[in-house]
C-alpha cells in the first residue's frame, strides 16, 4: 500500500523523451564538469569560461589552500625537532622587558596573490603590544602560533586596514602573523611591535 | 614544463604569482598556519560581491548534501505529473529559503547536530508517509503540501547553520547569500533533473509498485541512520 496509485504509462515520460532527456542530461555533465569543476576546484580552465565567471580564482585559492594545508601537515609531522629548536632559542632569549616606546617597526609590501610571514620568538608567558596600518589595500591576516605540538590561533581577519592590540603566550615559540593580499592592488604594511621578544623571524 | 609554459602565455600574471606562491611554498618549510581548505577556505580568504562563485558554492552544496536529495527523492517519488513536480518542489524551495536567509541575517545559532537529526527525519517522515502507513495508522492523510513546505523550513534552517560556519564576510553579506540561495536552487533543479529521468525509466517498468515499497523501506533505513549520527554526534559533543 502506498499513498499513491500505480501510474498509469500514458501519464510518463516516453522512452524517447527520457533518452533524450538523458543525452541533454550527459552533455550538460560534461560541459559543467569542464567549464565549472574544472575551474572552481582545480583552478584549472581549458574553456575560459571559468575566467570569466570567477570561478578560476577560487579554485586557485583552494588548491593554494591545500597545498598550504599539506604543508602544514607536514611540518606538524616534525614537531620534535621544531620543539628541540624552541628549547636552543630559549636558551638565548633575552630578558627585554616591554616599554612604552615601540620596540621594533617593519614595513612591507605585498602584491596581489603574495603572502609573508612575520613572528617574534617568545617565552611561555610573554606579551607582545602591537599596532599595524596598510596602506594601497585591505590585507588578511593569521595571528597565530604552533610549536612542539601546540597551536593557538589569536586573531583572524580579512579584508583590514589596521589593528591593534596584545597577546600573552600559551606556550614558547614563534608567535606572530601570516599575511596575505588578497586585494586588487599592492598592500604595505607598517607593523609595530613592542614586549617581550627576543627575535623577529621573517619568512617570505 | 611544457605545458606550464603555454598556460604562462596565455594567462601571465595569474599563473605567475600562482608558480611563484607554490615555489615560496616548497622553499619554506616553516612558513605555515592553521589553513582551512576548501570552500570554507576560500570564503574565509575573500569579501566583496562574488556572485557567481557562490552560485557554484550554493549548488554544490545542494547536490553534495545527499540528505537533501534524499528528502527531494522522497517528495517526487510519487508525483507523475510536471505541474505537481512544480509545486512540491517550490514548496520546499520557499521553505528552504525562507530559513536560509534569515538564519544567516539575524544569525541563529541553532546546534547543527539537532537541526540534521530533524532533517534525518523529515527523510523518515517522507518514506513513512510514501509507504502509505499515516493512512493506515492516523485513518487520515496528513498533508503533504503543508508537510513538504514545513520540512523545508528545517532543511533550510540546516543549510543557515552550515553557512555560518562558512563565516562569510560582512562586505557583500547579502548578495553572495542571494547568490548562494540561487545556486541551492540551480543545484536542485540539476539533481531533479536526473532523479526524473531514473524515475521515469523505473516508473516504466511493470514491478515498479512492489520495488518502490522497497525502495522506500530503505528510505526509512536510510532516514533513521542519518538521524542516529547527529545524535550520536551532538551526544559526542556534549
Amino acid at each position: 500500500m502506498h499513498n499513491a496509485p500505480k501510474p498509469n504509462l500514458e501519464v510518463l515520460p516516453t522512452k524517447a523523451q527520457l533518452r533524450r532527456s538523458s543525452i541533454i542530461a550527459g552533455i550538460g555533465a560534461v560541459f559543467i564538469g569542464v567549464a565549472v569543476y574544472m575551474p572552481a576546484e582545480l583552478g584549472q580552465d581549458p574553456t575560459g569560461i571559468g575566467s570569466i565567471l570567477g570561478l578560476t580564482e577560487m579554485g586557485e585559492i583552494k588548491q593554494q589552500l591545500a597545498a598550504e594545508a599539506a604543508a602544514d601537515a607536514e611540518l606538524h609531522g616534525s614537531d620534535e625537532s621544531s620543539s628541540l629548536m624552541d628549547d636552543i632559542f630559549g636558551l638565548f632569549v633575552s630578558m627585554a622587558h616591554a616599554q612604552e616606546a615601540w620596540q621594533d617597526e617593519i614595513t612591507f609590501t605585498l602584491e596581489p596573490g603574495e603572502f609573508t610571514e612575520i613572528k617574534a620568538t617568545m617565552e611561555e608567558g610573554a606579551t607582545l603590544y602591537y599596532a599595524w596600518t596598510s596602506t594601497g589595500g585591505r590585507v588578511n591576516f593569521d595571528l597565530h602560533a604552533h610549536a612542539g605540538g601546540q597551536d593557538v590561533t589569536y586573531e583572524k581577519g580579512r579584508g583590514q586596514t589596521e589593528g591593534e592590540g596584545s597577546f600573552e603566550t600559551p606556550f614558547a615559540g614563534d608567535h606572530g602573523w601570516f599575511w596575505r593580499n588578497r586585494d586588487d592592488e599592492a598592500v604595505t604594511v607598517t607593523l609595530q611591535l613592542r614586549g617581550d621578544y627576543s627575535a623577529i623571524v621573517r619568512d617570505e | 614544463m611544457k605545458t606550464l609554459k603555454e598556460g604562462v602565455r596565455r594567462i601571465p600574471m595569474r599563473l605567475t604569482l600562482l608558480v611563484l606562491s607554490v615555489l615560496a611554498l616548497t622553499t619554506s618549510t616553516a612558513l605555515a598556519h592553521d589553513v582551512t581548505p576548501g570552500d570554507a577556505g576560500y570564503i574565509q580568504e575573500i569579501w566583496g560581491v562574488h556572485i557567481v562563485p557562490f552560485i557554484y558554492l550554493g549548488a554544490k552544496h545542494m547536490i553534495t548534501g545527499y540528505d537533501h536529495i534524499l528528502f527531494l527523492l522522497g517528495v517526487v517519488f510519487f508525483l507523475y505529473h510536471m505541474k505537481d513536480v512544480a509545486i512540491y518542489v517550490s514548496l520546499f524551495a520557499i521553505g528552504h529559503s525562507v530559513t536560509m536567509l534569515l538564519g544567516v541575517w539575524f544569525g541563529w545559532g541553532i546546534n547543527a547536530y539537532i537541526i540534521d537529526a530533524i532533517i534525518g527525519l523529515s527523510v523518515v517522515y517522507k518514506a513513512i508517509d510514501n509507504l502509505g502507513l499515516f493512512q493506515k495508522w492516523l485513518g487520515f492523510q496528513p498533508n503533504t503540501k503543508s508537510a513538504t513546505l514545513i520540512f523545508g523550513l528545517f532543511h533550510g534552517t540546516g543549510l543557515a547553520t552550515k553557512i555560518l560556519e562558512y563565516e562569510i564576510a560582512e562586505d557583500g553579506l547579502l548578495a553572495n547569500l542571494l547568490s548562494f540561495n540561487v545556486g541551492v536552487e540551480v543545484g536542485q533543479l540539476l539533481a531533479l533533473f536526473v532523479i526524473l529521468i531514473v524515475m521515469g525509466y523505473w516508473r516504466r517498468s511493470p514491478n515498479f509498485m512492489q520495488q518502490a515499497t522497497y525502495a522506500n523501506w530503505i528510505m526509512v533505513g536510510l532516514g533513521i541512520m542519518l538521524t542516529y549520527v547527529q545524535v550520536a554526534g551532538y551526544v559526542a559533543s556534549t
